[in-house]
């Protein structure tokens, strides 16, 4: 109906919705993913809640890296950038680090992080809270579509709308920024990066396994997918952890001879 | 006896086991092959997301002081160890072992420290517990 998305337009522009555009309820009124009247919508009892405190963990079998595939094809961009970053491993050296110089990983970095996670699982959204750097990441259940590209505001852990298959939970992440983001030590992501995750509970519950699936057709041909695992640690806690001003200055790691910019 | 000793570990797999996962960024830039053992007098300790760092200050055989940089982990980790806030302070004697710099600059990755009275504290070791 025109009028109704003449009034979402209008809610966008004054500000009052930061990023992704709610659903609108049958008066034509944003609704957002925490209202009551959302969260009281009847829908089907989701297979599984994410709430609790989660930890990937790195290890052999279940690696934090995203690293491409064997028979990986990367555009001449991103070849370029992979070979540098072979380079300065040779040298010692690490190759745009920019977490260390404070820019968020992001997705799908964010996930695999050895910090844990605190997951909030709502019937219309789950937040996904990263001990490190307290990284939010939302993913709305409430049955919206992906925000207009011309007004979607591109960040690192980008928009991600999620549906029930089953036993299995979809998510599709969108709109990330187009610089300072890596999936992989010299592989960059653009704001062409489509993530796509199917999570699913496993060992009764004690294990999250997400399957990506990951296109970006300014850095590299066709799909790349990796499972990973999460466990549920119970007895772990979130804390506040911030990049601070003066904090690279106390730490070898970040200054400008062991990195190349 | 204040010493700064450089020490291949190359072959000793205990090294190699207790690599540090919990970084925040990356760390391409320590030799992991290879330890520097610093005894010296802390000159600062920070207790701080998402890395706590120390700085040492470690006389070399010239007599000349170095003040080094130590990188650690986050102290949810090292509490795991036996870390606390209080576990070290500024003028305190202590010998500490990191991986160095490949640059050669006065800058270790956290390894373990051996305080005065003879107490040891290691980094947390990696991948603890992780889902099979």
């Amino acid at each position: 109906m025109r009028t109704n998305h003449f009034i979402a337009v209008l809610f966008a522009a004054s500000g009052l919705m930061a990023q992704s555009l709610a659903p609108l309820n049958e008066k034509g009124v944003p609704v957002g993913a925490l209202a009551p009247e959302s969260i009281a919508k009847t829908r089907p009892k989701p297979a599984f809640d994410l709430t609790g405190t989660w930890l990937h963990g790195g290890g052999p079998n279940n690696p934090w890296q995203f690293a491409p595939p064997a028979n990986a094809k990367l555009t001449a961009a991103a070849q370029a950038q992979f070979d540098a970053s072979k380079k300065a491993a040779a040298e010692g050296k690490a190759y745009h680090d920019d977490i260390g110089q404070c820019w968020p990983a992001g997705l799908p970095i964010i996930m695999t992080r050895v910090w844990p996670i605190a997951m909030i699982q709502k019937p219309t959204v789950i937040y996904m809270i990263s001990g490190f750097m307290n990284s939010v990441r939302i993913i709305y259940l409430d049955g919206r579509k992906h925000t207009d590209p011309d007004i979607v505001i591109p960040s690192f852990n980008g928009e991600s709308v999620g549906h029930w298959e089953n036993e299995t939970l979809v998510v599709d992440t969108t709109a990330f920024v187009n610089d300072h983001h890596w999936i992989d030590g010299g592989i960059p992501a653009s704001d062409q990066l489509h993530v796509v995750e199917r999570m699913k509970l496993i060992n009764n519950g004690a294990t999250l396994e997400i399957e990506y699936a990951m296109t970006d057709p300014k850095n590299w041909e066709g799909e790349w997918k990796w499972t990973k695992r999460w466990r549920r640690v119970d007895d772990q806690e979130i804390t506040e952890a911030a990049c601070l001003p003066d904090l690279n200055g106390h730490l070898p790691s970040t200054g400008d001879k062991t990195n190349v910019r | 006896m204040r010493t700064l000793i450089i020490t291949s570990f190359v072959a000793a797999g205990f090294w190699i086991g207790t690599v540090p996962a919990q970084a925040h960024h990356s760390m391409a830039g320590f030799d992991r092959k290879n330890t520097v053992t610093l005894t010296g007098t802390i000159q600062e300790f920070r207790w701080e997301n998402p890395h706590s760092s120390i700085e040492i200050d470690v006389p070399g055989k010239d007599g000349k002081v170095v003040t080094w940089k130590i990188e650690m982990t986050a102290p949810a980790y090292l509490v795991r160890t036996g870390w606390k806030r209080t576990s070290i302070k500024k003028g305190d004697e202590a010998t500490i072992i990191g991986n160095p710099l490949f640059t050669g600059d006065p800058g270790a990755l956290f390894v373990s420290i051996k305080l005065a009275d003879g107490t040891m504290l290691p980094q947390p070791s990696a991948g603890k517990g992780q889902p099979k």
